[in-house]
């Protein structure tokens, strides 16, 4: 179990972006966070994968702890390595100038074994899009097919618990729907994954449970489907709900937003 | 027509240790887009090193290459630790400012222990020089054209060939990317410093051979500067082209336009075709291609 406690994370030493997050992951669930654009949720993921001083962020307060265990200010690949948590960052973090073929490759050098091979043949199985264009420059794919391949990436690292970021992003809807699917079938193979994502309905769909952010805080949080059927979540995520005209003193969602803090 | 082959041919064997230089420069800007403006320094402490083992300790040739090699790969990765890593993940700008500065730092050193006079250095390597009819190679340009590709070459097994190599052209690309998918972004970088530094004693050695090795040799290493900006600062071609192009113009230059008074030419030469290429394409001739999609 992944659990975070009181986190507070500083950009630059002036940004105040997490102030006093926590949540737990559970073994073997798809914990689904929403949250509006500059909530920290990236941030999150980035303090938990050990990327944080990457970008010049520092954690100044609480604790990330895998099993009871402080993982925090560990680095990225000891995290990884270690704790077989791996991080898919946003907007398909794969290698544009490499092959298809090889950012798998690239992908599988920290655990460089005999499997190797054999996983990459399960990846074909899971994408078999990535199979077709093997040999060809990652950069010249489909924002869908790179999405694949960055989740098949991941993969490749043989994680535990998946964290990702925005999957969706940029992605048509019917490539969304088939992402989730494989996302959902990777969740009963037995991984544990944590997905940050603005398509907060498809996402609540396959989840199990959620967090709503806000303000790099914990504000609502629940069984997935609980969440779906909160009025405020449908309002300001799923934008269903009311669907009335408003006036412009209630279109400043964020004077109802502090009834939750 | 006889002067001409001759002059190309020796200008394609200095090339080659040309790009031997560019090549140095290209890995460590593709890898942090820093430019190392320290080659110089790097090529005279890796020239010193293998000149300790081989003149001063008299270590055999066989053994004293590989040995000198080593060592100034380790001081590069040393180098790197102290002074590049702690930028890591800044501006590219910065690292490259601090190379500056550490050519400072490296030259001044290097007179510290070895002083600012002139050593001379005599590899004695088999005389493999070529006579053929009008034409004379001689035997230390082929010797150092010879090492320089096999050197290149080398480079380019691993990069191409081995699983650290991928890890290097992926860590090369992003290194947030390469980090998060457990490529310990940090130390392919040391690698990829110390691999430049072994390049630029290969090709230290091999000029100093040409002459005499002097605290203030390493001006010679700015000659990479013409390299990789003709040849394209990422691409590792470029270099391979660029060095060969330098070198034949550099050697045309001394033939053609020296003997009509202008000493001295042969040094600025590189420079001019370097301002005509970046006129008529600014990323050099072989920079990226950048992958645009559909």
């Amino acid at each position: 179990m992944l659990t975070v406690e009181n986190l507070r994370v500083v950009y630059h030493d002036v940004i105040s972006v997490l102030n006093g997050m926590s949540l737990e992951v559970r073994d073997g669930e798809i914990l689904v966070i929403i949250g509006a654009n500059g909530a920290g949720k990236t941030t999150l993921l980035r303090s938990i994968a050990g990327m944080i001083d990457f970008y010049d962020g520092d954690i100044l307060e609480g604790d990330i702890k895998m099993d009871g265990v402080s993982i925090k200010g560990l680095d990225a690949t000891d995290i990884m390595k270690r704790y077989n948590l791996t991080y898919v960052i946003e907007d398909r973090p794969i290698f544009w100038y490499l092959t298809m073929e090889e950012n798998l490759g690239a992908a599988s050098f920290s655990r460089w074994d005999s499997k190797v091979k054999t996983d990459i043949a399960r990846v074909y199985e899971y994408f078999p899009v990535i199979k077709q264009l093997s040999n060809r420059k990652a950069g010249y794919a489909s924002g869908g097919e790179q999405q694949m391949l960055a989740i098949g990436m991941a993969l490749m690292t043989k994680p535990k618990v998946l964290l990702l970021d925005e999957p969706s992003l940029g992605l048509a809807p019917l490539i969304t729907e088939e992402l989730f699917n494989i996302i959902q079938r990777l969740n009963q193979s037995g991984i544990t994954i944590m997905l940050v994502e603005q398509n907060a309905h498809a996402a609540l769909q396959i989840g199990s449970r959620g967090y709503v952010m806000e303000m790099g805080r914990v504000v609502l949080d629940g069984q997935a489907r609980e969440l779906l059927n909160n009025e405020d979540v449908r309002e300001f995520y799923l934008g269903s709900g009311k669907r009335e005209r408003k006036s412009y003193k209630d279109a400043k969602r964020y004077k109802r937003r502090k009834r939750w803090l | 027509m006889a002067d001409f082959l001759q002059a190309l041919g020796s200008g394609i064997l200095v090339g080659l240790v040309y790009a031997l230089l560019g090549l140095c420069i290209v890995i460590i800007f593709k890898a942090s887009e820093a430019f190392n403006f320290a080659i110089g320094e790097f090529l005279v402490i890796g020239s010193f090193l293998f000149y300790m083992l081989f003149f001063d300790l008299r270590i055999p040739f066989l053994l004293a290459l590989p040995l000198g090699l080593l060592a100034a790969g380790l001081v590069g990765a040393l180098i790197e630790r102290l002074t590049i890593k702690p930028l890591l993940g800044r501006s590219p700008i910065s690292m490259t400012i601090v190379t500056l500065g550490l050519g400072f730092l490296l030259r001044s050193t290097v007179q510290l222990i070895w002083g600012s006079h002139t050593y001379s250095f005599f590899l004695d390597l088999p005389d493999i020089t070529v006579i053929a009819g009008d034409y004379l190679f001689l035997s230390d340009p082929i010797w150092a054209g010879i090492l320089s590709i096999i050197t290149f070459a080398l480079v380019l097994g691993l990069l191409f060939r081995t699983r650290w190599g991928l890890a290097i052209r992926a860590v090369s690309e992003s290194q947030a990317k390469a980090m998060a998918f457990g490529i310990n972004a940090r130390f392919i970088l040391l690698i990829i410093w110390g691999i430049s530094s072994v390049c630029i004693a290969v090709a230290g050695i091999m000029i100093s051979n040409f002459g005499a090795l002097a605290a203030g040799s390493g001006i010679v290493g700015l000659r990479a500067m013409p390299v990789v900006l003709i040849g394209g600062m990422d691409s590792i071609v470029g270099a391979l082209v660029g060095g060969i192009i330098i070198g034949v113009c550099e050697s045309l230059a001394g033939t053609y336009i020296e003997p009509m008074g202008l000493i001295g030419f042969k040094d600025v030469a590189p420079y001019f075709l370097m301002l005509l290429v970046l006129f008529i394409r600014p990323y050099g001739l072989f920079g990226t291609v950048r992958i645009e999609r559909v």
